[in-house]
């Protein structure tokens, strides 16, 4: 469902990311590593259709990014793709509940999903809080600034399978949870996504993670910009 | 309408500066208003000066000086018009009415004016508004006075209170008329005019005062002094003495000598009259005219020359003709004036301050929206992240930008409701002691169409300078995309 075809990007004419083929298939768990610096995050950005790579180009769900304006990526964006950060995911003057329920804002496709789930927003927000293993129903109201970081990023989670997208990317999620919280955490994520059949993209340094995954991918040896770097 | 809602949520949780930037621009807001309304106040009381007066005649000089004499109170022009020439021309078939005025006296401080009743009937103010009584009653007596009500209220009179007239416009200096003393008949409602500050008598009184350059009138041949008179606790007293009645033996009055002896007998006719007006004071004091007054009221003599003439015309058509027929007058050199039109020149005079102010208070204006653009500038840094987070769930460009430009221009409309608010509290409050104090009355109206064109100006401005921002902000969001750097 995702397919990279010759993808040369570059920040500031240095190349980042050069990736003649990569596919992924849909309801696939994806396991990207690689150092510091290899292009993780860029790749993520060409993914979403925030960046546009400078040739090549990434088709997802049979759509060509590169057919489409940058409006349509961005609505494309919101209705398929749900994000999850490292760390400061969520906006602090917004409560828990308006955090989980702002891809609805900018795609209705996702909230008529959410509202088919439930009947309500905020009974999803509280249903897929209380599968991600937070009962405190009072909880949805608070600043999100009154959250524990673990609970921070379970509220990003719940706010990226919201409405269910197509993909979900996480962008190293876990690196500020302990080790405790991350096994639960990935638990709690993989169990939604096959729920939903949701295609998970998961970039992390942490290697303990590698063997929940069912695909595995280490950008630094698919990347040719950093194999010739290295050469 | 998610993206004005977002930004509203931003600044509040931004608050401090949220404030402060509000408070910035309601302050300047209603600095300018508050300049503007005063302007458009002033200009208004300025032109409500006089009203339904098409002409003002006066002797041949600047129309400036005219106008601030006879309408102000300012200065001096020189009684010279005959009266003669004042009931010449009120025979004009265009004149409708003409009120004669004549001044040059004052009682501590305050103008004197001499005209007679029908000025009353005739001369109004703001939208054709006539003078109005407060207290008392407008009375035909000679020797009655009519205050406006600041000087009734500085000075404290009541109805019935006496009044000397000062020669002159000084305080101290000038011959005190206090062979004749007036009471006070009438106090009248603020008009906001000169008026205000004047005190009003008959034209006969003013010149019973002045005749024979300021001398006093003696006693009648064949009259007694009446010990009424000597026992008055009065400072007219010293001037009562045969000494007086000597020096003045040869008085104008005596040419009259022979009408006056005639008129004996009217003298009762003429307190028959005065007793019928049903007022106590009134009828008190005509038991105490002094010489002097007894004997002005015998004689009732008009002035010979006054100072200038109000003038109605039968149709405002009239005016032009009026006005170089009374300019081309050959007996005599006068010179007449549309008010109107000498107000409008005058006003001319206060452009150039006017001008002044407006660029100061733009200025400052100014000022307010810069100190929105320096805070909203100094938040866009802390605010990348939050930008990332909103491209991750679907933003685009455009709503960050939007954002910026939504955040400005709800703080800015906020800014001028409060500034409006603030001016209404701040006319509301100062309209009391600005009448009391200075006279001035501070009519509070709507915003006019001026200042609505002023302030969209304003929230159109901040619009324009939140460009500066937004489009730093679209910039960061593009470049930075989805990555959260910090
Ligand atoms: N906005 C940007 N402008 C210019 N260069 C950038 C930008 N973002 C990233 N880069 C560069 O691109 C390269 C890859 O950055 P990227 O953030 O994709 O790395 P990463 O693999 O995600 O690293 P990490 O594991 O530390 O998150 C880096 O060398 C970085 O300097
Ligand atoms: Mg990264």
């Amino acid at each position: 469902m995702i397919n990279i075809n010759n993808l040369r990007f570059a920040w500031q004419k240095e190349p980042i990311i050069s990736i003649d083929a990569l596919s992924i298939e849909q309801g696939q768990h994806l396991f990207i590593e690689g150092p510091s610096g290899s292009g993780k995050s860029t790749l993520l950005n060409l993914l979403g259709g925030v960046i546009t790579p400078q040739s090549g180009d990434v088709e997802i769900l049979g759509q060509s990014l590169n057919q489409m304006s940058s409006s349509q990526k961005d609505s494309f964006r919101a209705n398929h793709i749900g994000f999850i950060f490292q760390q400061f995911n969520l906006i602090p003057y917004l409560s828990v509940l308006e955090n989980i329920t702002l891809p609805c804002t900018f795609s209705p496709d996702r909230k008529q999903k959410a509202l088919s789930h439930s009947g309500s927003l905020q009974k999803e927000a509280i249903r897929l809080l209380s599968a991600l293993g937070i009962n405190d129903t009072k909880l949805i109201q608070r600043s999100v600034n009154e959250l524990s970081v673990g609970q921070q990023q379970r509220v990003a989670a719940a706010r990226a399978m919201l409405g269910s997208p197509d993909i979900i990317i996480a962008d190293e999620p876990t690196s500020a949870l302990d080790n405790d919280h991350r096994q639960a955490f990935i638990k709690i994520l993989f169990e939604e996504c096959e729920k939903e059949n949701i295609t998970l993209i998961f970039v992390s340094h942490d290697a303990t993670l590698k063997h929940h995954f069912s695909h595995h991918m280490n950008l630094q040896e698919l990347n040719q910009v950093s194999n010739k770097e290295a050469l | 309408m998610a993206i004005l809602s977002l930004a509203f949520k931003s600044l509040l949780n931004r608050k401090l500066t949220f404030f402060i930037t509000l408070f910035s621009i309601a302050i300047s807001v209603t600095l300018l208003l508050g300049v503007q309304t005063l302007k458009t106040e002033t200009n208004s009381s300025f032109m409500k000066s006089i009203s339904g007066t098409d002409l003002i005649i006066g002797s041949r000089g600047a129309s400036s000086q005219l106008l601030l004499s006879s309408v102000f109170h300012i200065g001096n022009t020189p009684n010279t018009i005959k009266y003669s020439t004042y009931k010449k021309i009120s025979q004009s078939p265009a004149v409708e009415w003409a009120v004669p005025i004549s001044m040059g006296d004052s009682h501590k401080g305050y103008t004197v004016m001499a005209t007679d009743l029908t000025f009353y009937d005739y001369f109004s103010f703001a939208n054709k508004q006539h003078l109005s009584v407060e207290r008392g009653a407008i009375d035909d007596d000679m020797f009655a006075v009519v205050i406006g009500s600041e000087v009734a209220e500085k000075l404290n009179y009541k109805i019935g209170d006496q009044v000397i007239v000062t020669h002159g416009g000084g305080e101290i200096e000038g011959h005190h008329h206090d062979n004749i003393p007036f009471y006070i008949s009438a106090i009248l409602a603020p008009s906001f005019t000169a008026i205000d500050q004047t005190l009003i008598i008959s034209l006969e009184a003013m010149e019973a005062m002045h005749t024979d350059n300021h001398g006093h009138f003696g006693a009648l041949p064949g009259e007694q002094i009446l010990p009424s008179d000597n026992h008055q606790d009065h400072d007219a007293h010293q001037h009562h003495d045969e000494i007086a009645h000597e020096e003045h033996a040869d008085h104008d009055a005596h040419q009259h000598h022979d009408e006056v002896d005639h008129e004996k007998h009217a003298d009762h006719d003429a307190h028959q009259h005065h007793d019928e007006v049903a007022h106590e004071e009134h009828a008190e004091h005509s038991h105490q005219d002094t010489q002097d007054q007894r004997i002005a009221r015998l004689l009732k003599i008009k002035p010979e020359k006054i100072n200038a003439i109000f003038i109605g015309l039968t149709s405002p058509q009239a005016i032009l003709g009026m006005q170089s027929y009374v300019n081309n007058y050959q007996a005599e050199p006068l010179s007449a004036i549309i008010p109107a039109v000498a107000l409008q020149e005058l006003w001319q005079f206060f452009s150039l301050a006017e001008v002044a102010l407006n660029i100061v208070t733009a200025f400052v204006v100014l000022v307010g929206l810069l100190g929105m653009l320096s805070i909203i500038l100094m938040s866009l840094n802390e605010r990348r992240r939050e930008m990332a987070i909103l491209r991750s769930v679907g933003a685009r460009p455009s709503h960050i930008f939007g954002l910026i430009i939504g955040e400005a221009g709800f703080v800015c409309f906020a800014g001028i409701l409060l500034g409006v608010a603030l001016l209404y509290l701040l006319l509301f409050t100062l309209q009391a002691p600005l009448a009391s104090y200075y006279g001035f009355y501070l009519e509070i109206n709507m915003l006019t169409s001026n200042d609505l064109f002023i302030l969209a100006i304003i929230q159109l401005s901040a619009l324009i300078i939140a460009f500066i921002p937004g489009w730093l902000i679209y910039k960061y969001s593009l470049s930075d995309g989805m990555s959260i750097k910090f």
